[in-house]
């Protein structure tokens, strides 16, 4: 063993090589700044080149019912199928409701909305959108009995009530409902050909939006193209849309700098630093309405958790700002059950775990009684800022004793153990939520009767229940902010679901050859929302 | 001869049928199902069920398994449950690129990692000339193929240096585009193999080199290049066939890895993908390719070994 | 030039110094015993701890720098070092006996029994090991148990193949026949005469599947199977780091480089012993 020290030299020398070749400290990163209110990024309207772009994406739409948008449940789904369709109305960087294929609305009253369609519209096998269409879609979509079905809320009927304008009555106040008629879902089908049997909604996209889908390889790409029967045809630029679905984010990376993708999507924060050595990329943050949350399964028999001492003190003992800090890199921000960057939206500071902190957690845990808690906490392995939430968690809850172990399993698994099986075989899980863009969207989850799959993990508590109802059917501003501000502290109290941070998304754009439009906000996970807007640059 | 040829076929359908049996159950004990996957947790019991039903995953799973092999028999893959379109399709256009990947890294391996073997053998021996071919392959082994790839993916789209990452995000199609394309990952891949047959090799070749035929060829004064022609290559044949065989069933079934830093849509990362999304027929149609891949190389390389040296069949055939 | 003349014998004398060894061991005594001692006495810090600003890059107080999370990365890649080396050196154990047991059984009966072997073999080296990992992770779950279980399973059929073939050509060697003509029970003929003459190939084959072993604990971390987080192992600390190789390279250079010295260094060190377990003449040319 005469040799060993020159071997530990080797390693030192090594080690420190790569140390010394390491770049400098990496600096705090500023704030990103808005180009105009609401906005991250708008496009370059005196660029007026047509061409080709690319965009890769980390994972690809795959539905039970392949490309029909009535019944899709993710939101990736409704992004690419919403290139090709369009919704009544639309949403706007500050989640207002604004015309796509109705120029205007009335509601006479609370529970009566008149749409006028743009006469323009047409679709891409160049029939115009008719009032029949209208009717047709919303009807099918109500009897389709789907996710989007009670998103869309007690519609009780739906009328042509001329060639251009449509009437469609509720059976009792229901504020999210033009939210709900903003999402692809909702969209404007095709109906006399569907009804013909001529298309496969599951198979083929006939939409009135800007682009049609020429080739869908599952799993590896799409090829969309301008829609020539598209109203605002001369207004998009991007010709031709490849997109392809790359998993590996250093791989979309590599695209990006070698320049074989103008566009891609990142979950990672890090992918702001990580693309830095790349001037002309640039890398717009969005906060999502989406956030990630922990689940706490009283449901379980015999789980410490029964008691909502217990679980309140966990709740009390996260400390939100150091998952955002830790966890995410700073771009996020700690949330309530209605999303905070909602109109109506909670502030989280003002929930009781939050006023009663960390600081008094261990304490709340001790009046319980609760001693030497273990409990383990289920994630999934689709992406690592999971784990990295989870770990956090860990530590700020042994700050309590409470002893957690993490257990990270395929997504399948962890659907059945946590999703499907009833009660939820686990302790604490973490996940993440659709945020949507009215606040009375995602709160509807707390009630079980509605959600259906909570009742796995969580009760069913009448207050609850009564201020879900009384906030989605308030339609006065202030009155509404009120009944949510209570709907979050009690759902706060009863600790169940526990909403923790927002969920970041970040759109990397080759700046030098596209100028892209990027809200700050967004509700429905469509970072391409305004693509048909994107310009291109150069020659 | 040609009675153990049968005996080899033979055993190897049977072997087929096993894995495909094992693979059919063992899918279906994995927890969570399509629908559960697919659906996402908004859909009720009832939607689920009827998804299930859609699939004639609520059957036995023996009914199930014979349905299966029944369609199997009459060349059917069945479809995927994800695109409801015929497997066989898919597996066509991803079939190519999984080959010719394999090939090129097969190739590399051939051209590289045999000579290097001899070479550090009958230049080196056992002693201390050997050291640095010693350490050359084993630092081939030690490097993972992840580390390799990122730091290869990492370096070529940072400086350009003629070969682009992204050749088949671009759209490129065609056989010549694809060969550049599969260049990089070709190279990762092979830097294992290559080291791996390199060790075997020389390890062979040191064994040979040792039998009294090859000093009586040194006694009659016959060149070491023609030695290792006549005498030494075709004796290390068996075992360098052996590996070179695991080397392509493995290039054929499992560079999942390569795929997917790569980005090549090959057969690897069909099968990862369709076991997350507990898409059975698409695992199903993946894992049996890859074993008879396998199982037929292994029959190959048996066949040959025979032929190399008759000796293998008659001891097979159990006459002592 | 006379080639021949070159031609040499020479016997590998068992005591002789070997400079790579020597430096092989050395670096993995000095991994293996780092990696020991932080476990016993974390001079390190605690691995798990969140210490300081995440992505740190090294500097005299963070000798690896930070992770994504801000822990310190010595920390880790000793956690790792340890996780790594345990997990693969008991996975691989276990293969080794199993392997060289069925090997060796198999290639000295031939006929049906190596038939059966060597089909197993396959069944069970076409079975995906991440199908393997997901129902292990279901039962028993996810976590050292499971990434054992995968090695094992993924490593046994070709090591028992190349055991396999390697007792069989002993088998037909004229000592053995010797042996069996002269009525010696089979157990005494594996045990004397076949696995002293297979000992080189178990050396070998054993530090192949050892460095597969470790390469597949990494794929089983990238997975999702292997080691649970907060726990680190080299593979997964790779496979986590491998992401910041452009803003944070010391994240995946530095366990790579702790991960590719231990496999090197047993890669060697097995070299070394197939030497020295089967001495043997040997020759070169030239």
């Amino acid at each position: 063993m005469t040799r060993s020290p020159v071997a530990a030299a080797l390693v030192a020398a090594a080690v420190t090589a790569i140390a010394s070749c390491a770049p400098a400290a990496p600096a705090e990163r500023a704030p990103q700044k808005e180009v105009a209110p609401g906005f991250a990024a708008v496009a370059d309207t005196s660029a007026t080149r047509t061409g080709e772009a690319t965009v890769q994406l980390d994972y690809d739409t795959a539905e039970a019912d392949g490309l029909d948008p009535q019944t899709a449940q993710w939101a990736r789904t409704w992004m690419l199928t919403g290139l090709s369709y369009e919704t009544l109305v639309t949403t706007d960087e500050k989640f207002a409701i604004v015309p796509e294929l109705a120029t205007s609305w009335t509601t006479p009253d609370d529970r009566t909305y008149v749409f006028t369609l743009d006469p323009a519209a047409t679709f891409s096998n160049g029939r115009k959108v008719t009032a029949d269409d209208v009717v047709g879609s919303l009807e099918r979509l109500r009897e389709g009995g789907g996710v989007w079905s009670g998103q869309l809320g007690p519609v009780s009927s739906v009328e042509a009530t001329d060639a251009s304008t449509v009437t469609v009555k509720l059976a009792e106040p229901y504020a999210p409902f033009l939210a709900a008629l903003a999402n692809t879902p909702a969209a404007v089908l095709p109906m006399k050909e569907v009804n013909a049997g001529t298309i496969d909604l599951k198979k083929q996209m006939v939409g009135s939006g800007p682009y049609v889908a020429t080739q869908h390889r599952q799993d590896k790409s799409w090829t969309f193209e301008r829609n020539p029967s598209y109203r605002h045809a001369d207004q998009v630029k991007i010709t031709k849309l490849t997109v392809d679905i790359v998993p590996q984010d250093s791989t979309r990376m590599a695209a990006l700098r070698e320049g074989s993708a103008q566009i891609a999507n990142f979950n990672n924060a890090d992918a702001i630093d990580l693309l830095a050595d790349s001037p002309k990329t640039k890398v717009f943050a969005q906060k999502q309405s989406d956030y990630f949350y922990l689940l706490v399964n009283s449901r379980r028999p015999g789980s410490p958790l029964a008691d909502e001492k217990v679980r309140f003190a966990i709740n009390a003992a996260i400390d939100r700002r150091a998952l955002v800090d830790v966890a995410l890199g700073g771009e996020s921000a700690p949330t309530a059950a209605a999303p905070s960057n909602l109109p109506g939206g909670c502030a989280p500071a003002e929930l009781p775990s939050a006023k009663a902190g960390p600081g008094k957690a261990a304490g709340l845990l001790a009046e319980s009684g609760a001693k030497n808690v273990s409990l383990n906490l289920l994630i999934d392995n689709s992406e690592p800022v999971l784990a990295q939430l989870a770990q956090v968690i860990q530590q700020q809850l042994a700050q309590i004793g409470v002893t957690v172990k993490i257990e990270q399993y395929d997504v399948g698994t962890y659907e059945k153990r946590v999703l499907t099986t009833r009660p939820g075989e686990f302790d604490l899980a973490i996940g993440w939520f659709v945020g949507y863009v009215d606040a009375s969207m995602v709160t509807r989850w707390w009630n079980p009767k509605l959600s259906g799959f909570t009742s796995g993990f969580a009760g069913d508590h009448a207050d609850l229940d009564a201020l879900i109802a009384k906030a989605q059917a308030t339609g006065d501003e202030s009155a509404r902010a009120a009944a949510l501000t209570e709907l979050c502290a009690s759902a706060d109290r009863h600790s169940e679901i526990v909403p923790l941070v927002h969920r970041p998304s970040f759109l990397a754009v080759d700046t030098s050859v596209v100028s892209p439009t990027v809200q700050s906000d967004e509700g429905y996970g469509d970072f391409l929302r305004h693509i048909a807007d994107f310009r291109l640059l150069g020659k | 001869m040609l009675r153990w040829i049968a005996g080899r076929v033979v055993s190897a359908a049977v072997t087929l049928l096993g894995i495909s049996l094992l693979i059919f159950v063992a899918v279906r004990l994995m927890p969570g199902g399509y629908e559960d996957v697919i659906l996402g947790p908004l859909a009720g019991p009832e939607q689920r069920a009827a998804v299930a039903a859609r699939f004639g995953l609520d059957q036995p799973v023996f009914v199930q398994f014979f349905l299966w092999l029944g369609a199997l028999v009459r060349g059917d893959l069945g479809i995927s449950m994800v695109t409801q379109a015929p497997i066989v399709d898919e597996l066509a256009l991803r079939l190519p690129l999984t080959t010719l990947l394999a090939a090129m890294s097969l190739t590399v391996t051939l051209l590289v990692g045999v000579p290097l073997g001899v070479l550090t053998a009958v230049r080196g021996g056992g002693g201390r000339g050997g050291a640095a071919g010693r350490l050359l392959s084993a630092i081939g082994i030690s490097l993972p193929e992840f580390v390799l790839g990122s730091v290869v993916i990492y370096v070529f789209s940072r400086y350009a240096l003629g070969l682009r990452i992204g050749g088949f995000a671009t759209g490129a199609s065609g056989s010549g585009a694809a060969f550049q394309a599969l260049i990089l990952p070709a190279l990762v891949l092979s830097v294992f193999s290559v080291a791996a047959t390199a060790r075997t090799t020389r390890d062979a070749v040191l064994g040979v080199l040792v039998e009294p035929h090859i000093a009586a060829a040194i006694g009659r004064g016959e060149s070491p290049w023609h030695i290792v022609r006549h005498h030494v290559l075709r004796n290390i044949g068996i075992p360098v066939l052996t590996l070179l065989g695991s080397v392509v069933a493995y290039l054929l079934g499992g560079a999942v890895i390569v795929e997917s830093l790569f980005n090549i849509s090959g057969l690897g990362s069909y099968m990862v993908s369709a076991l997350g999304r507990r898409d059975f027929g698409v695992v199903q149609a993946t894992v049996l390719f890859t074993a008879a891949a396998f199982v037929v190389v292994s029959l190959l390389t048996e066949l040959a070994s025979g032929l190399l040296d008759p000796r293998v069949a008659t001891t097979r055939k159990g006459v002592r | 030039m006379t080639l021949v003349s070159f031609a040499r014998r020479s016997r590998v004398a068992p005591r002789r110094r070997d400079g790579l060894f020597t430096v092989a061991a050395g670096v993995l005594a000095v991994i293996a015993a780092t990696a020991a001692i932080a476990a016993v006495v974390p001079f390190a810090g605690d691995p798990d701890a969140i210490v300081g600003p995440r992505l740190s890059p090294p500097s005299a107080r963070w000798p690896f720098g930070t992770d994504a999370l801000g822990r310190s990365l010595l920390a880790r890649v000793l956690e790792g070092a340890g996780t790594t080396l345990l997990v693969s050196i008991a996975a691989v154990t276990a293969t080794a006996v199993v392997s060289t047991l069925l090997g060796m059984v198999a290639g000295y009966c031939g006929g049906p029994l190596r038939e059966a072997v060597t089909r197993l073999g396959d069944v069970l080296y076409a079975f995906p090991s991440i199908v393997l990992a997901v129902l292990v992770a279901a039962v028993v779950g996810p976590g050292l148990a499971c990434a054992v279980a995968a090695i094992v399973l993924v490593t046994v059929p070709l090591m028992t193949r190349m055991i396999t073939a390697a007792a069989a050509s002993v088998a037909e060697r004229d000592f053995v026949t010797t042996a069996k003509i002269s009525a010696v029970p089979a157990p005494v003929i594996l045990g004397r005469h076949v696995l002293s003459n297979i000992g080189g190939t178990i050396a070998v084959q054993g530090t192949y599947a050892l460095s597969v072993g470790i390469l597949v604990e990494g794929g089983m971390s990238f997975l999702g199977y292997g080691v649970q987080p907060p726990q680190s192992s080299l593979g997964s600390l790779i496979q986590q780091g491998g992401a910041y190789m452009a803003h944070a390279p010391w994240l995946l250079f530095t366990p790579a480089l702790v991960l590719v010295l231990a496999i090197l260094s047993i890669n060697l060190i097995g070299d070394t012993l197939r030497d020295r377990l089967e001495p043997r003449e040997t020759r070169s040319l030239g």
